[in-house]
């Protein structure tokens, strides 16, 4: 049976009747498993918005939404909301912010139960119980979310989006922001939703988590669909040359690094023996030896929470090390150490023109404005971005200005973390091959911190696994 | 010019809201008034004539005479003046000391924090206008300690919104970033706090100046204020009360002008997180 059929969607600014995507056109039988990739920014939450009727104010979608058979999208406001949680549910992108922070686990979910089945307190908590048992949650039912960890948190807003039994359930970007211990977790719980015999939509950048759900695919690009087809067929004999790049910008599929020797003991920037590192007397991490030349580049990677940032604030010296000893080069001058953020929107002051920003960092590294531009052609970024403010601009874009922002103080040591961990695969492969042609050239050293084993095993020159030195 | 090209006024109101067009409307007519008014109705607002005094609107007065036979139009305006004169004096130096305040307790924390915050709090366990009254007492009808006065209640507001705001940014990564990038404090005060705390300072200022001047005509109407002659809101209102019977349109005069100096200020900052 169809459970769910888009014909023709569209999804447009009202005021300036721009389309922003389409047409898009699927179907999704029960028991199926739907998976939407693209590259970050191309509309694909706009999807799952268009098909909840929660598009934000100024965007309208046209075309058929047909659910079960019955069009959908010229119900009401309040009729379609009627559908949420009984029909259609939604996995929050980073769930654990969508908890109510002061409310019990169990008393959230518990309500789910409530309100959506209108049963009565006692059969809601008797569910709650039921459902926290199966996802190995039992004894977190007392706990407040800032209690939890990460998993957890996010298997009980996983409980709490699939309380009312929906048919339908849409992940928007379940695996953002997660390590791969975390990644599997939701994987096994997604899986688990088509085996039950209800229907699954993700939306997703991530090619592994659509190569391990399966089912059908459909890869956007620009708001258009490129390829659709049974999953592993597309990704494994891609057609169309958006599909191809993609699947070849997934880290497990670069290239192995060809082994280029960096010799000249003298150029060490930073050494470490014996490293012990940790904050307010706890230590996380112990015995660790590292060292890194000019032009070299060195990965981190670990679990979250293992104490990646620490380590780079003692590389950078706002933390002192607990033991052992960290030695810098004594040519590294004040600003000579750098740092690349995670999320690329909040590394700039967000009220400001970029231009602004640019024009203080230039002037006080006493960098010609000419330069400046030459720097940004060299990245292909047309000057006429710096107009516009840190949240108009994509967030490849964003990080490749981050690279250049950095390079004016003329670093020595670039510390990286997780800079590309938001976004897609091929903006990841661009930003990454950028970012370590630009350091060979300047003979700078770099420290990547990721999560991802294939990152840290195909492009740095040495790497560390954190879960060896870890306490 | 450029600035007029790109706002005309449908443009401007497309942008605004209804509300705030309305309360910037009358704002600016309350003000132009406030400037040029005097000169256009001519007469002294303290020059008595008790032949004519209570009189209706007529040509030569054109809001009437109280009961010394002033010139009502001439004695708003000059209250006018003096209310609006004083709440933006007072909520000037307010918000220096309090924005001031607000970002040295957020920027160096630790005790410095903790006295200032403490400070605050304990002005605030005072009800606003009792501070003002128990300096008034010591020297009744002093412009300089109502000034004082008005500007300690008001600059707690503008102190705990800044620091608060002010606390988030500064641990916001980007403040990180541009520490880093060896960007000086002076960059980190004005590119990246500042922007940020400006429409929330819009919204305390205006409800600032309105409960300014709302206390100045407090204060006038219990008689601790300024004093007779001076032309006062709050001080016309007691002093035309006993009238009302025989002449109601002249206490609602005063009245009429303090709703709607307080209304337009509240409605000029309203609907800000619109778009």
């Amino acid at each position: 049976m169809t459970l769910l059929s888009v014909k023709n969607l569209y999804v447009f600014i009202e005021d300036k009747q721009v389309d922003l995507l389409g047409p898009i056109s699927f179907s999704l039988e029960l028991g199926e498993n739907l998976t939407i990739m693209g590259e970050t920014g191309a509309g694909k939450s706009l999807i799952a918005q268009a098909i909840l009727g929660s598009l934000p104010t100024g965007l309208k979608s046209r075309g058929d939404i047909l659910l079960k058979g019955e069009a959908i999208d010229n119900l009401s406001q309040k009729q379609r909301s009627t559908l949420w949680g009984n029909i259609i549910t939604a996995l929050p992108q980073e769930p654990w912010l969508s908890l109510d922070p002061l409310m019990r686990s169990g008393q959230q979910v518990a309500e789910t139960h409530r309100y959506l089945k209108s049963c009565n307190w006692k059969e809601a908590k008797k569910q709650t119980e039921q459902q926290f048992k199966k996802l190995d949650l039992s004894d977190t039912a007392q706990k407040r979310p800032f209690q939890l960890s990460g998993g957890m948190a996010q298997r009980v807003a996983f409980a709490a989006a699939t309380a009312g039994d929906a048919e339908l359930l849409l992940a928007d970007e379940p695996t953002k922001g997660l390590d791969s211990h975390r990644h599997d977790k939701i994987l096994s719980l997604l899986k688990a939703i088509p085996q039950k015999g209800d229907s699954l939509l993700t939306i997703t950048h991530d090619l592994d988590l659509a190569y391990a759900l399966g089912g059908k695919i459909i890869i956007l690009k620009n708001g258009k669909i490129v390829e659709e087809g049974i999953t592993h067929t597309v990704l494994s004999s891609p057609k169309a040359s958006y599909t191809q790049a993609l699947c070849a910008a997934n880290p497990s599929s670069w290239p192995p690094l060809s082994s280029c020797t960096i010799s000249s003991k003298e150029n060490i920037l930073v050494q470490s023996e014996k490293l012990r590192i940790g904050r307010n007397k706890i230590a996380f991490i112990k015995g660790l030896d590292f060292c890194l030349k000019a032009g070299e580049s060195l990965a981190i990677s670990g679990p979250s929470g293992i104490g990646k940032t620490s380590l780079l604030d003692t590389i950078i010296g706002s933390i002192k090390p607990m033991g052992g000893t960290l030695t810098r080069a004594e040519h590294i001058g004040k600003w000579e150490i750098q740092k690349l953020y995670q999320d690329p929107p909040t590394a700039f002051p967000p009220l400001i023109s970029l231009k602004d920003n640019f024009k203080a960092v230039t002037k006080k590294h006493k960098m010609a404005w000419d330069q400046l531009l030459q720097l940004l052609e060299n990245v292909e970024l047309d000057a006429s971005i710096l107009e516009r403010r840190p949240s108009n601009v994509s967030g490849g874009e964003l990080q490749r200005l981050s690279f250049i922002r950095a390079l004016i103080a003329k670093p020595k040591i670039l510390l990286a973390d997780e800079p590309t961990s938001r976004l897609d695969l091929i903006t990841q492969e661009t930003c990454l091959n950028l970012l370590k042609k630009l350091c060979r050239e300047e003979n700078i050293g770099i420290i990547l911190v990721t999560h991802n084993q294939h990152i840290a095993e195909k492009w740095a020159h040495n790497h560390i696994d954190l879960n060896q030195f870890c306490v | 010019m450029i600035f007029f090209a790109s706002y005309s006024p449908l443009k401007l109101y497309r942008k605004i809201g209804l509300s705030r067009s309305i309360g910037l409307g009358l704002l600016s007519i309350i003000i132009i008034s406030t400037v040029i008014g005097p000169d256009l109705v001519g007469h002294d607002p303290a020059k008595q004539d008790l032949l004519h005094a209570r009189q209706m609107p007529n040509a030569v007065h054109l809001l009437g005479t109280d009961h010394l036979g002033r010139d009502m139009a001439a004695r708003l305006l000059s209250g006018a003046r003096l209310s609006l004169s004083l709440g933006i004096l007072s909520l000037v130096t307010a918000a220096f000391l309090g924005i001031s305040l607000g970002i040295i307790a957020a920027w160096f924390g630790t005790w410095t924090d903790r006295f200032l915050t403490s400070f605050a709090d304990a002005i605030l366990a005072l009800p606003g206008l009792l501070l003002v009254l128990i300096l008034m007492a010591s020297a009744p009808g002093s412009w300089w300690l109502l000034y004082i006065g008005i500007s300690l209640t008001l600059w707690v507001e503008f102190f705990r919104y800044t620091r608060q705001r002010s606390r988030i940014i500064l641990a916001h990564p980007s403040v990180d970033a541009s520490k880093n990038l060896g960007l000086s404090n002076y960059f980190i005060l004005t590119r990246h706090i500042f922007p940020e705390l400006r429409n929330g300072l819009f919204t305390i200022s205006a409800f600032g100046i309105a409960s300014a001047i709302t206390a100045i005509a407090a204060l006038g109407f219990v008689s601790v204020g300024i004093r007779p002659p001076m032309a006062e809101w709050g001080l016309m209102m007691t002093q035309l009360l006993p009238y009302w019977r025989e002449a109601p349109f002249l206490i609602l005069q005063p009245i009429i002008c303090l709703v709607l100096t307080i209304l337009s200020l509240h409605l000029s900052v309203g609907g800000f997180h619109k778009k």
